[in-house]
């Protein structure tokens, strides 16, 4: 092969089309032949700089200016105005801040008591909000200390001062020391004075509910 | 190729949507095709928008049977190019390179890490300083095959030539394109586009 005939077929060879004999002889000149090689290298680089090249985006305003350009100006239909309209709003930030502004709004109004579903004139009133804020306040501490009494480990405490309420005290208890400190004496006394102002059928309940456990933990721990 | 010419019918048959379809669909192609020939991004605006108007007025001349519509819009893209570059040819001439690639809009990407930006840049600079000093001829066909990802048939259909001829235009299209990248990169002292 000459150094022509290569120069004719190096465009097909760097595309990869042309038939194998062809590429074989093309091959071998190019074995012997520095020149044709840094000619097909340089050819080569052409080659994959053009096809790494990215397509161009057309500017955004192109389409509908051709379309302006050969229908003319449309009358937008009412999807196209409603969807106009809606554009700026379906933004990320801005659905994002609508969306905690209803959240918070929720909250508010969960709190303050307020069912959309009845409202009334009075509960456009922010008094009757505070008022219901202050009311549904309470409720939860109220909740909140339900939840804590029902707690197992309250329940046993309670049942130990019971217990030691219910045991005879025999033995000998020290003196306190003057000044009515209660320093010395048995640790459940200070305990036994409170669980007094305790409701006598609730603790009566809980006695009997610890010592149903009792009993299950003996026969289960023989 | 037939929903293209199911849509080019619609189109005649004056469906508006059936155009705006088309016209998304092939915006982008003719677009890049002006974009590579003239080098210009205001220019290949201005190009593409005179192709459409004239595809608009000429979709009655379209045959299905004749050859797909996307052929035949490259057709007509060409030889507006081709009108185009002997009407300016003469300004084309006075005007300087960095005028000719001043107007690359490649978009920055946000994640593209700024030096990559800009060699990715340089290298969009020299390809495109390159092309624009190709002769007409082996220009259009180049970035029919190489951009365009025509097939040989096509180009050949496109530039009303022999399909030998239009081997004939790549291969030396691309044999003047890398003496061009080459110089170009001696003339920039080394620090040419790695590849």
């Amino acid at each position: 092969m000459t150094h022509l005939e290569l120069e004719n077929l190096i465009g097909e060879y760097v595309e990869g089309q042309l038939p194998a004999v062809r590429r074989a002889e093309l091959e071998t000149h190019l074995a012997g032949c520095a020149d044709c090689q840094f000619m097909a290298d340089d050819v080569r680089r052409a080659f994959e700089l053009c096809h790494a090249a990215e397509p161009l985006e057309p500017p955004p305003w192109l389409v509908p200016k051709i379309l302006r350009a050969t229908l003319g100006e449309r009358v937008p239909s009412l999807r196209q105005r409603l969807a106009d309209w809606f554009r700026p709003v379906l933004q990320p930030r801005v659905a994002y801040g609508i969306a905690m502004a209803v959240f918070s709004l929720s909250m508010i109004m969960n709190v303050a008591g307020i069912n959309l579903r009845q409202v009334r004139r009075g509960d456009l009133n922010p008094a009757t909000w505070v008022g219901q804020a202050n009311r549904n306040g309470h409720l939860l501490l109220g909740r909140v200390e339900k939840y804590c009494y029902d707690l197992k480990v309250v329940y046993e405490f309670q049942s130990r001062l019971q217990r030691l309420r219910a045991q005879p005290t025999e033995t000998p208890r020290p003196v306190a020391p003057a000044g009515g400190s209660t320093y010395g004496a048995p640790a459940d006394e200070g305990l036994l004075a409170s669980a007094g102002n305790l409701n006598a059928p609730v603790l009566a309940g809980l006695y009997a509910q610890a010592a149903g456990w009792k009993r299950s933990a003996r026969s289960t721990n023989p | 190729m037939e929903q293209e010419a199911q849509l080019v019918v619609r189109c005649l048959g004056g469906e508006e949507s059936a155009w705006e379809e088309l016209l998304q669909a092939h915006a982008r192609k003719i677009y890049n095709l002006c974009y590579r020939f003239t080098g210009r991004a205001s220019e290949a605006e201005d190009l593409t928008q005179e192709v459409f108007i004239k595809v608009f007025q000429m979709l009655t001349t379209y045959d299905a049977v004749q050859g797909a519509f996307s052929t035949w819009l490259n057709r007509v893209a060409r030889n507006h190019l081709v009108d185009h570059y002997r009407r300016t040819h003469k300004d084309r001439l006075t005007s300087s390179l960095e005028e000719q690639t001043g107007g690359l809009e490649d978009k920055p990407s946000a994640d593209e890490h700024p030096i990559a930006r800009l060699e990715s840049q340089e290298r969009h600079e020299v390809l495109q300083s390159a092309l624009n000093r190709l002769s007409p001829d082996m220009r259009e066909a180049v970035v029919l095959r190489d951009f365009q990802d025509l097939d040989y048939d096509e180009i050949a259909e496109v530039l009303g030539v022999p399909e030998g001829t239009v081997k004939s235009r790549i291969n030396r299209g691309r044999l003047e394109l890398a003496r061009v990248i080459k110089r170009m990169e001696g003339v920039k002292g080394g620090t040419g586009p790695g590849l």
